[in-house]
């Protein structure tokens, strides 16, 4: 199916194209609960607040004003403190521009790459709502139901954040020496959706481990606490953090993927030991299957490197001179290398890294393709970061957690 | 053939029940501010199904006109980059706060004006109130034959041939023109105006009447004409009750709970 035509709208009261919004799915209130960005549509590096990727584990809580927000700090610290949002901008603040990827974002490139079938695709997207509507009723889709649905594409996007960094925090706090790890909790709360588990594993014949009633939260390393990039941000995009992305103040936590950037702050707690979070220890983890004993939790994210333009959709392709162009970013820092292959991976070419090449953020890369015979092409990217990880980095997992293997492009042309 | 299409613009009707605040006293609904309005889903319908016919009548000119604040333009301008040729907004104070009555008195006066009208189409009713007789009101006013729920229409010559939807079922009447047509969702989804013909519609004129342009006296239009009195404006309370059914073993419990909900008239 060829790209759809491009739709207008009135900004400002001017013609102009239709802003690119979240495909969403919303609540019997019409809220939006999840949504999928429009990755296709989107120039530029930074994606608008209305396009980007939304993803709730628990329930959506109700909006806290920002006056009447607090945050408490406790555990291992000198002097457990509760800070408002005045007390905690009163911090020397910090910008970061980074991607936030949900961990299972293209899990179902996992199997295509592997075993072939049926290709994700990033243009037809699933059904948000179907999946809201589920959501509400806690209702779980059976295997044969996992199977027929599109899996997750499109949950990710990139933002600039403003606040202070955690570690500022902290040492105005004092850690205690045998401090290990810092627990972030949420004031969202809920059962978890397991609908969305079973999916992740891409069937529902087995029994999860199901907590009842909790708040979201997740213990970090100490290490990736203190980094001076991991923020407890208030701002995103230039203006404040809107609710359904964690206002007041939510976690950013720069190259680990987006269960790791805990909205809606309202404790931290400074502990000796990793706590057995249930969103580290039964979900958001690679193992072997459900029954695995060693399930590891998942923390920074592989290297990735997608390609936008052609898409599959776009075939057939006229004769001639092609962009091929896309992203890359790395859950370890800066990329460093994207090559090219239009014949299958026989032979690569460096494709050309667009400034601005930033840590945290992902990179536009392109490469100009002289199309001229006839034919069909499987176009494929692979990007290197600076810690010289070359995709792919992370094996398959049964939770099919950060899928970041090379899925090429075919197109024909004509 | 001229086509005109009356349509309103809405507060979102996805919007959350708690974005409205409901003052029992002034029997008033007020919308939160800010709350993103638009163009009513079924009146996007009937705009869809102008430009069908258009596309089957070359030549035909469609026309959007709707009656409300000046923001009501948005609507118009959305009936426009969907594919209308020209728009009409009624926006006069005069007018504002009126029933479907002086509603469909105002509209009648604006078509009168537009001269020779060969349809009217409107949605079946507004996503807001949901009274769904303006569209009746127009055709008793203006003396011509009213079709409702259309689920397709098709023109041939000097008649309108309309499947309606029913119940349990359809059934095709049909009417000389000019007619009032309401139309129904099961029409089809409206197209999403493209970038091309929004930038089109730029350039596409939009007239501004008042009531007097419309030979209206005040008096017997918006709140001061209103014929139908809100007797009582209130929320819905929810009382939800919940029993807890307790017994031995889950058999006990499967049996009384069946015997409540007997009782209760359940089952």
């Amino acid at each position: 199916m060829p790209r759809p035509e491009i739709e207008g709208d009135w900004v400002m009261g001017w013609p102009d194209r239709k802003r690119s919004v979240i495909s969403a799915g919303k609540d019997s209130q019409g809220r939006v609960i999840n949504g999928r960005c429009p990755v296709t549509q989107l120039e530029g590096l930074l994606t608008p607040t209305d396009a980007y990727y939304v993803v709730n584990q628990l329930e959506v809580p109700e909006p806290m004003h920002p006056d009447d927000w607090v945050l408490q700090i406790g555990g291992l610290v000198d002097k457990p403190i509760e800070l408002s949002l005045k007390d905690l901008q009163k911090f020397p603040g910090r910008t970061v521009r980074a991607v936030t990827e949900c961990a299972g974002n293209d899990a179902g490139f996992f199997d295509y790459v592997q075993k072939g079938g049926k290709k994700p695709s990033r243009i037809n997207q699933q059904d948000m709502n179907a999946r809201a509507a589920m959501r509400e009723k806690n209702a779980v889709p059976s295997t044969e139901e996992i199977s027929n649905e599109s899996t997750t594409t499109c949950a990710v996007s990139a933002g600039e954040f403003t606040g202070v960094p955690l570690a500022e925090v902290l040492k105005k706090v004092g850690i205690k020496n045998n401090a290990v790890s810092v627990r972030f909790q949420g004031f969202d709360r809920g059962q978890p959706d397991l609908a969305v588990q079973y999916r992740s594993v891409g069937r529902s014949d087995f029994k999860l481990v199901d907590p009842g009633v909790i708040n979201y939260e997740k213990g970090m390393p100490m290490a990736k606490a203190m980094h001076p990039d991991t923020l407890l941000a208030w701002s995103m995009n230039g203006e404040w953090l809107t609710h359904i992305h964690g206002a007041p103040v939510r976690l950013v936590t720069p190259g680990w993927s987006g269960n790791w950037w805990v909205k809606w702050l309202e404790q931290i707690e400074v502990l000796d030991h990793l706590p057995q979070c249930y969103y580290q220890h039964h979900y958001f983890t690679y193992g072997n299957g459900p029954d695995d004993p060693a399930k590891e939790m998942i923390t920074a994210m592989g290297v990735r490197c997608i390609i936008l333009n052609p898409l599959d959709e776009d075939s057939p392709l006229e004769r001639g001179s092609h962009k091929i162009q896309g992203r890359a970013w790395s859950g370890m820092g800066m990329i460093k290398r994207v090559e090219v292959s239009v014949d299958g991976g026989k032979t690569w070419a460096d494709a050309h890294l667009e400034e601005p090449v930033e840590r945290w953020l992902w990179v536009r890369w392109s490469l100009l393709w002289d199309a001229d015979k006839p034919g069909t092409y499987k176009i494929m990217a692979r990007a290197t970061d600076e810690t010289g990880r070359v995709q792919p980095q992370i094996p398959w997992n049964y939770q099919r957690k950060h899928f970041d293997g090379i899925v090429p492009t075919e197109v024909t042309v004509g | 053939m001229h086509l005109v299409v009356c349509i309103k613009y809405i507060p979102d009707p996805e919007a959350a029940f708690s974005m409205f605040s409901i003052d029992e006293q002034a029997k008033k609904v007020t919308p939160a501010s800010g709350l993103k309005h638009v163009v009513s889903p079924f009146d996007e319908q009937a705009i869809e199904a102008a430009l069908r016919i258009r596309e089957a009548h070359v030549g035909t000119r469609i026309t959007v006109l709707t009656l409300g604040k000046e923001s009501s333009r948005n609507a118009l301008k959305h009936g426009l980059a969907m594919g209308a040729d020209d728009g009409v907004l009624l926006a006069d104070a005069a007018l504002d706060d009126g029933d479907a009555y002086t509603t469909a008195v105002s509209l009648s006066a604006a078509l009168k004006k537009l001269g020779a009208v060969d349809m009217v189409l409107t949605g079946r009713q507004a996503a807001d109130g949901d009274a769904g007789i303006v569209g009746a009101g127009i055709g008793e006013l203006l003396n011509m034959p009213v079709l409702t729920f259309a689920k397709s229409i098709a023109i041939n010559s000097n008649t309108v041939r309309v499947e309606r939807v029913l119940d349990d079922g359809t059934e095709i009447v049909e009417a000389d023109l000019p007619a009032v047509v309401t139309v129904s969702n099961e029409i089809g989804a409206p197209r999403a105006p493209s970038l091309r013909e929004t930038m089109r519609a730029a350039r596409k004129p939009i007239v501004s009447w008042t009531a007097s342009d419309l030979g209206l006296n005040a008096e017997n239009v918006g709140a001061a004409g209103s014929r139908a009195v809100r007797e009582r404006l209130l929320a819905p309370s929810k009382v939800i009750q919940c029993e807890f059914i307790d017994a031995a073993t889950p058999e006990q419990q499967g049996v009384r709970l069946a015997q409540r909900l007997r009782e209760a008239k359940v089952l």
